[in-house]
């Protein structure tokens, strides 16, 4: 009896009939207490988002597997200290953290929220060095400006690490028939123990993190494990229908995603991006690692052979919620075979292991089996093993690539970062993921123009798969998107951007943002400050929201709420360089000169390519009469961005304001055929050419000025000027005023 | 806010019935950075009513005429208009007929900038405090003085439910002598 409920649990899981699993899993466990059934009970809870039941339930368990899920529970009540004594127990055993890279890279997330930076820091290191494929780790490192060079963390070292567990895998493997492996001594299992701890941890990261995107490849892969005839072949399909149970994925996460969005969109819910993916670079061996980070799916095929050598060896069945999806359907499946015969077993444990192994080389021909049977040789020939490498070294270069430019593009290099991602491969560098990147990248240089379209480009790849797809797309980027909209001042293509979002997740505080960016654009900012706050309502750590608000506050002139709210995006996070502008805006409001200065040398450390920063920087050193750095400040943001017109703009103003009138004339004639339509460079020519006492060209500069059309205030100071301009002088006649 | 519309007089200029969301984007409601003080007041009908975005509550007065609404701001700032919602229908010989508003630095030194007669109006009337000379639009004041001078039907006290003033928004960069038109000045000069 206990059989049939942990298989029909484990499919239940696999097959998201949560509240079904839960039910039959309390019965298993009150008929059989154990603590894998809690286990699996825990992970039943959490694939349900009823962290709070997992947390009850697991209090005060010890096995390395139920302190990982109780941590995780923790995690997700916001419990983190409980979190982390549940993963770290005593201060001597950190090589004990229960998960291995996951554990690590949990333990990471947790110092991070609590904001013990160093400490976080060393576990997302860990982390990459157990698991070279723990990608968000990786993400998390660079996000907090302290990543090293992708070369170093997807390099020799973390292939010979990659090798060794599929090596391990691989030996299990050439056991032969599922009953031996199920059966097998302590050298299968310590193998599969020795790479599981890694692996598994890996992979159950990501899986959490698919469980909570919701898209689950392995009952499909499993479907067809079972069917001979498909058995390699992943419907590549399968994200698109799971696509819609995203839509109820917690919006924490898909803001993270954002950022780090899942390993080069393996771990997207993109269906293409999968499926070009998968298509593109894998190798037999590939599938191997990359299952084990990846995708669910490719996790899955991993586990498989993972569990035919435990079999029943429920506790890593139950490694973690989302692994549970895929292992159910394997330990189903060695049920199933148990009944075979052996003999039958063995084609069985073959097929899984081809589709395991050679499925990606088959990746391109969906239904052949014939590959299978060419390497139905369990005996790993060391054709494999040198596949296994340069598989390895595959996508590995490829973490490189994609690792780098992430890494570039969260220094704010943004031309670096650019430059990166051109060298993937045309399928790679469409994927949804990588676009959106290099369209922030793009938005970062303030090249809206092209961030606009590249958005746009991304937007119109999503719609052509479904409505779901789309949702994603909108949810990962449409904060940038609609930024870039407000930029370009485009109001009927962002309101038309948020009622899309409005209508496809109302639950995401990206949506908000987007709705608030169109308030905003109108000058509607208290309505603008309610959509930010509810972003903010819907997740507390969105960064962005909260910059946002302290936006809209300062343009509502309230500075004190305004300070008050940058100062919460930069306790999340420091790196946050708008805070820091937003606070430097707003001191130079209240004429705090130094204050500011000070924010805007932050911002600057951050991003030190910002033209616009600098400027701001100039302005304030100005006003503090420090007029040379001022001067100095203007030179960096004229090379800085050459664009940019602003930095001579002000700098002219500068050498104005302190008497310097011809240079200052010499820097706005060069500005004045740069931007013709720009009617204070024209009004402030004017000024100058009246202290220079060129009266006939001042007036011709303030007409000019009054005709580019300046704002009403503008206007009637321009008129003012002119005015006096004649007092002076010349009698005649100004009435074209 | 709400609906509007009244009607128009003679001398004062008055054309009512100024929809309210036809305020340009470039003027801002000043009132919140102001001191709001009566002369008078009925218990129940006090200055807050004059401010509560409720054209349901009005002020009414409770003394002799000229019924003054004083509006200090803590440092000078430039005004360009003055909204007033009165209605003659609901509120009949308590509708203002004749007001003068004044500027100063304060109440020593009010002066008259502006005089309008109303005749039955019914909504939102606009008060334009730009001079005759068109290239004086604002007017840069401290206070500003809202004086009732008479009512409709001679009567002793007034209704006046709403009052915004409106003045142009400052340039969002500071201390800056002139704010940006172009597109290009514009994209750079901000972050988000």
């Amino acid at each position: 009896m206990e059989n049939l409920l942990l298989n029909s649990v484990e499919k239940n899981l696999s097959q998201f009939m949560f509240t079904n699993a839960i039910f039959l899993c309390q019965r298993l466990l009150a008929q059989f207490p154990s603590e894998v059934n809690l286990q699996l009970l825990a992970r039943c809870y959490l694939s349900n988002s009823q962290a709070y039941s997992a947390y009850y339930i697991l209090k005060g368990s010890k096995m390395p597997q139920s302190r990982y899920l109780f941590a995780f529970s923790c995690f997700k009540l916001d419990l983190l200290g409980e979190a982390e004594t549940a993963l770290l127990p005593s201060k001597e055993y950190i090589e004990e953290v229960p998960g291995g890279a996951a554990g690590h890279y949990l333990l990471g997330l947790i110092y991070r929220y609590a904001g013990r930076k160093n400490s976080s820091i060393q576990q997302f290191r860990m982390a990459l060095s157990l698991d070279p494929l723990c990608w968000e780790a990786y993400g998390e490192l660079c996000s907090l400006g302290a990543a090293e060079e992708a070369s170093t963390v997807f390099s020799n070292v973390s292939s010979h690490c990659l090798q060794k567990t599929c090596v391990a895998q691989k030996v299990s493997f050439s056991e032969g028939a599922i009953i031996d492996q199920l059966t097998d001594s302590d050298k299968a299992s310590k193998d599969a123990r020795l790479w599981q701890t890694e692996d598994a941890p890996g992979e159950s990261q990501q899986d959490l993190k698919i469980k909570q995107f919701g898209p689950d490849i392995p009952p499909d892969t499993y479907r067809q494990l079972n069917n001979s005839s498909h058995t390699n072949v992943w419907d590549l399909k399968t994200p698109s229908p799971v696509l819609s149970q995203v839509l109820d994925a917690p919006p924490p996460l898909l803001y993270k995603n954002m950022r780090r969005p899942a390993v080069e969109g393996l771990m997207s819910v993109h269906g293409e991006s999968r499926r070009k993916y998968v298509s593109e670079e894998m190798s037999a061996e590939v599938a191997e690692e990359s299952g084990r980070r990846r995708s669910a799916r490719i996790a899955a095929r991993k586990k498989i052979p993972i569990s035919q050598s435990f079999g029943k060896d429920s506790q890593w069945l139950h490694l973690s919620p989302s692994e549970s999806n895929y292992v159910p359907s394997l330990s189903s499946m060695i049920g199933k075979c148990k009944i075979q015969s052996s003999k039958e077993g063995i084609p069985d444990t073959v097929t899984l292991n081809d589709s395991a192994t050679t499925s990606d080389q088959s990746i391109s021909d969906r239904g052949s089996c014939v590959n299978d049977d060419e390497y139905s040789n369990p005996n790993g020939s060391s054709a494999d093993r040198f596949s296994l490498v340069s598989g390895i070294s595959e996508v590995l270069n490829l973490l490189k690539i994609l690792g780098d430019g992430h890494r570039h593009l969260l220094m704010y290099n943004c031309q670096e970062a650019l430059l990166v991602y051109q060298k993937l491969s045309q399928k790679q560098y469409n994927t949804h993921w990588v676009l959106m990147q290099v369209g922030k990248a793009y938005f970062e240089l303030q090249d809206y123009f092209n961030a606009d379209s590249v958005f746009t480009l991304v937007h119109q790849h999503c719609s052509l798969y479904r409505p779901a797809s789309i949702s994603m797309l909108l949810f990962c980027f449409s904060d940038f998107l609609s930024l870039v909209l407000k930029h370009l001042k485009e109001e009927m293509r962002l309101g038309y951007l948020a009622q899309e979002l409005i209508s496809v997740d109302r639950l995401s505080p990206e949506t908000w943002c987007a709705v608030g960016n169109c308030y905003s654009l109108r000058k509607d900012h208290e309505t603008a400050l309610k959509m930010f706050q509810r972003a903010i309502q819907l997740n507390e750590r969105f960064t962005y929201a909260h910059t946002l608000c302290g936006h809209e506050f300062a343009a509502l002139e309230e500075f004190e709420y305004a300070e008050r709210c940058y100062r919460r995006a930069l306790s999340i996070d420091t790196r946050h360089y708008n805070a820091w502008y937003g606070l430097g805006m707003t001191y130079l409001h209240l004429e705090k000169y130094e204050f500011a200065q000070n924010q805007f040398q932050m911002a600057l450390q951050i991003n030190p390519r910002s033209s616009v920063i600098m400027c701001y920087s100039g302005i304030a050193l100005h006003e503090s009469k420090r007029n040379d750095e001022a001067l100095k400040m203007m030179e960096k943001a004229i090379i800085a961005d050459t664009k940019n017109p602003l930095p001579k703009y002000y700098k002219a103003n500068i050498l104005a304001n302190l008497g310097d009138y011809h240079k200052a004339k010499k820097v706005l004639e060069e500005l004045k055929d740069c931007a013709p339509q720009e009617s204070s460079v024209h009004a402030l020519l004017g000024k100058i050419y009246k202290q220079l006492k060129l009266y006939d060209k001042a007036v011709l500069h303030f007409g000019t000025a009054l005709d580019l059309n300046p704002s009403p205030s503008d206007a009637a100071k321009i008129k003012a000027y002119m005015e006096r301009l004649i007092v002076p002088d010349e009698l005649e006649t100004e009435e074209n005023l | 806010m709400a609906t509007e519309s009244s009607e128009s007089e003679e001398e004062g200029k008055i054309r009512g019935g100024n929809d309210k969301l036809n305020i340009d984007d470039d003027l801002r409601e000043m009132g919140k950075n102001a001191a709001w003080s009566v002369s008078s007041c009925k218990p129940g009908n006090g200055v807050a009513t004059l401010r509560d975005d409720n054209l349901e509550t009005y002020w009414q007065s409770d003394g002799l005429q000229p019924h003054l609404i004083n509006i200090q701001f803590q440092k000078k700032v430039r005004l360009q208009l003055v909204f007033v919602y009165v209605d003659f229908k609901l509120d009949e010989s308590y509708t203002p007929s004749r007001i003068s508003i004044r500027a100063g630095d304060g109440f020593h030194n009010l002066k008259e900038i502006k005089s309008v007669e109303l005749v039955k109006p019914t909504g939102w009337v606009c008060l334009s405090l730009s001079g005759t000379d068109p290239r004086e639009t604002f007017v840069n004041t401290f206070m500003l003085q809202i004086a009732i001078l008479s009512n409709h039907l001679n009567g002793r006290d007034t209704h006046i439910r709403q009052i915004k003033v409106y003045g142009p928004r400052p340039n969002p960069i500071p201390r800056q002598p002139f704010q940006f038109t172009s597109a290009e000045f514009l994209t750079y000069s901000t972050l988000r």
